[in-house]
């Protein structure tokens, strides 16, 4: 029975997801009813211009943000009900890397592992395991606010991973990187999902996600316009425009929210690594 | 109160690794001292001013140096270094209350506010003021200075939750000055001109000034101890109300 409940428990799952700001003299919303689901071992990515409400959903997801209505549930957790045992279940590295700029890498690590109930020892164990991983073994005694970009943001992927999570949340994880630390970023990610954890990715990058995701879904104007796999969502934009070849996920962007090139100039950014 | 601990010996490492933001601390309470006495010893000199109790008037000024460095936690600037660097949400994201977060900056504020209380008092020894309530009355002097820079730097951490601005919540600290100059700050309340003192009256930092003031320069005088200690209790209690509820709501 575990088993089958195992095989049918969604990584992520959201219904009906809404966020609504108040400000000053209106009410703004972020999110207007997102529907998902992300299933256990899946790279999924999250796609959407800037101020669509891809981070909102993220912050609701990871307990960041309080849900206006709708539900999300982690590895079968409401993240709403239960938000600790929700937290036990995921990893979070957010858009700025969340990291103490005072303490060392080796610090930041086992006080990581302290506030997911490990002992000194274990955390301390932990933190050797997960510098190996994201090879920062020479640095570990080194204060962060010397380390590069790349580097903070490996830090912070081993920090999500402190507690062995189900689901990692990564949000734009390799905004800011230069094409080098990307495409270790990128390794990173593959090493991370081959060991079974579901990764949940937002990026503005379009071939990131076409690199990495196996499925993925576009939100735009809180609402989500497009989902599916890489390869589907091409083929139906061909097939809906009649085209002579497959577009690319640029197209397919561009398509599902509406934008033309000239008018996504600094909402999307195309890059490659 | 474990992740409580863990998280104030960040802090506490982080005040260690931060020596500039804690050397102020130090020395303008102690130039605000020499200044202050400078400039009034002389117009009350210890023989013949009975407030004073036999000391010079280096005993009487203390008490406010100490709460003037009582105001310079920087708990709430650190704080305000997480929300902005995102190290606070990293925080939020593990499943430990909500309020250790808040409360190991507190923690490691009352550990560093016992050091500098004990090496400004310390100081101020060497340079002849001597503490009449004894031992008991410097741990007493050493723990109310301390829970004060607890209380007070717990409010501040509200401006930075409620605003996440490090502009704002610096300039916050300033509230600190008006209300320790309503006080009998230079002579006893009695001295003061009658608006001052009123003012001085309904400032809750005069009851400690003279608690302070009266472990100084008397032997245990309970009545004069107790409101300093009530005053840190009331507001304490009101204190971490209040920055739990803040911190549980925090979106």
């Amino acid at each position: 029975m575990d088993d089958v409940a195992r095989v049918t428990t969604a990584a992520v799952e959201a219904e009906s997801l809404v966020k609504h700001y108040r400000s000053r003299n209106e009410v703004i919303e972020a999110v207007r009813g997102v529907d998902l689901r992300v299933e256990t071992g899946e790279v999924f990515g999250f796609l959407g211009p800037n101020g669509a409400g891809k981070s909102t959903t993220v912050r609701m997801l990871t307990t960041l943000l309080s849900i206006t209505s709708g539900t999300a549930r982690v590895a079968g957790v409401d993240v709403g009900r239960d938000p600790d045992a929700a937290r036990r279940k995921m990893g979070v590295a957010l858009q700025e890397a969340g990291l103490d700029p005072r303490q060392t890498g080796r610090e930041l690590l086992v006080l990581q592992g302290r506030l997911f109930d490990m002992s000194a020892g274990e955390a301390s164990t932990r933190a050797e395991e997960l510098l190996a991983l994201v090879e920062l073994e020479e640095a570990a005694d080194r204060r962060i606010k010397g380390y590069s970009g790349g580097m903070k943001r490996r830090l912070d992927l081993a920090s999500a991973l402190v507690h062995e999570p189900d689901v990692l949340f990564l949000d734009e994880p390799t905004t800011g990187l230069d094409p080098a630390s990307r495409l270790t970023v990128w390794d990173e990610m593959r090493r991370i999902n081959a060991r079974g954890t579901t990764v949940f990715l937002t990026t503005q990058y379009l071939e990131e996600a076409d690199q990495l995701c196996d499925r993925l879904a576009i939100i735009d104007n809180g609402l989500i316009v497009r989902e599916g796999t890489p390869a589907e969502l091409k083929a139906e934009l061909r097939e809906r425009q009649g085209l002579a070849s497959d577009p690319t996920l640029d197209d397919v962007f561009l398509d599902a929210t509406g934008r033309t090139r000239s008018r996504s100039a600094g909402d999307v950014q195309e890059v490659s690594a | 109160m474990t992740y409580a601990w863990a998280l104030g010996q960040r802090a506490l490492r982080e005040a260690w690794r931060t020596p500039e933001a804690l050397l102020p601390t130090l020395f303008i309470p102690l130039f605000f001292l020499a200044v202050n006495v400078g400039q009034a010893a002389r117009i009350f000199p210890s023989g013949s001013t009975a407030f004073l109790h036999g000391q010079g008037y280096g005993a009487f000024q203390l008490p406010s140096s100490l709460l003037l460095a009582a105001s310079f936690g920087t708990a709430a600037l650190f704080l305000v270094e997480d929300i902005e660097g995102g190290y606070f949400d990293k925080l939020r994201a593990t499943p430990i209350p909500r309020t250790a977060i808040v409360l190991g900056r507190l923690i490691a504020e009352s550990v560093k506010a016992v050091l500098i209380t004990s090496v400004l008092i310390l100081l101020a020894l060497i340079f002849g003021i001597t503490i009449a309530s004894g031992v008991l009355g410097f741990v007493l002097l050493v723990a109310l200075t301390a829970l004060w820079a607890v209380v007070y730097v717990g409010f501040m951490q509200l401006i930075a939750l409620k605003t996440r601005s490090a502009a704002a919540t610096n300039s916050a600290g300033l509230v600190f000055f008006p209300l320790l100059f309503l006080t009998p700050n230079f002579v006893p309340r009695n001295m003061l001109t009658r608006p001052m003192e009123i003012a001085a009256t309904f400032n809750p930092v005069t009851y400690l000034m003279e608690a302070l003031r009266s472990l100084i320069l008397q032997d245990l005088a309970w009545r004069h101890i107790l409101p300093g200690f009530a005053v840190v209790a009331v507001a304490g209690a009101a204190m971490l109300a209040l920055n739990v509820r803040m911190i549980k709501h925090y979106d």
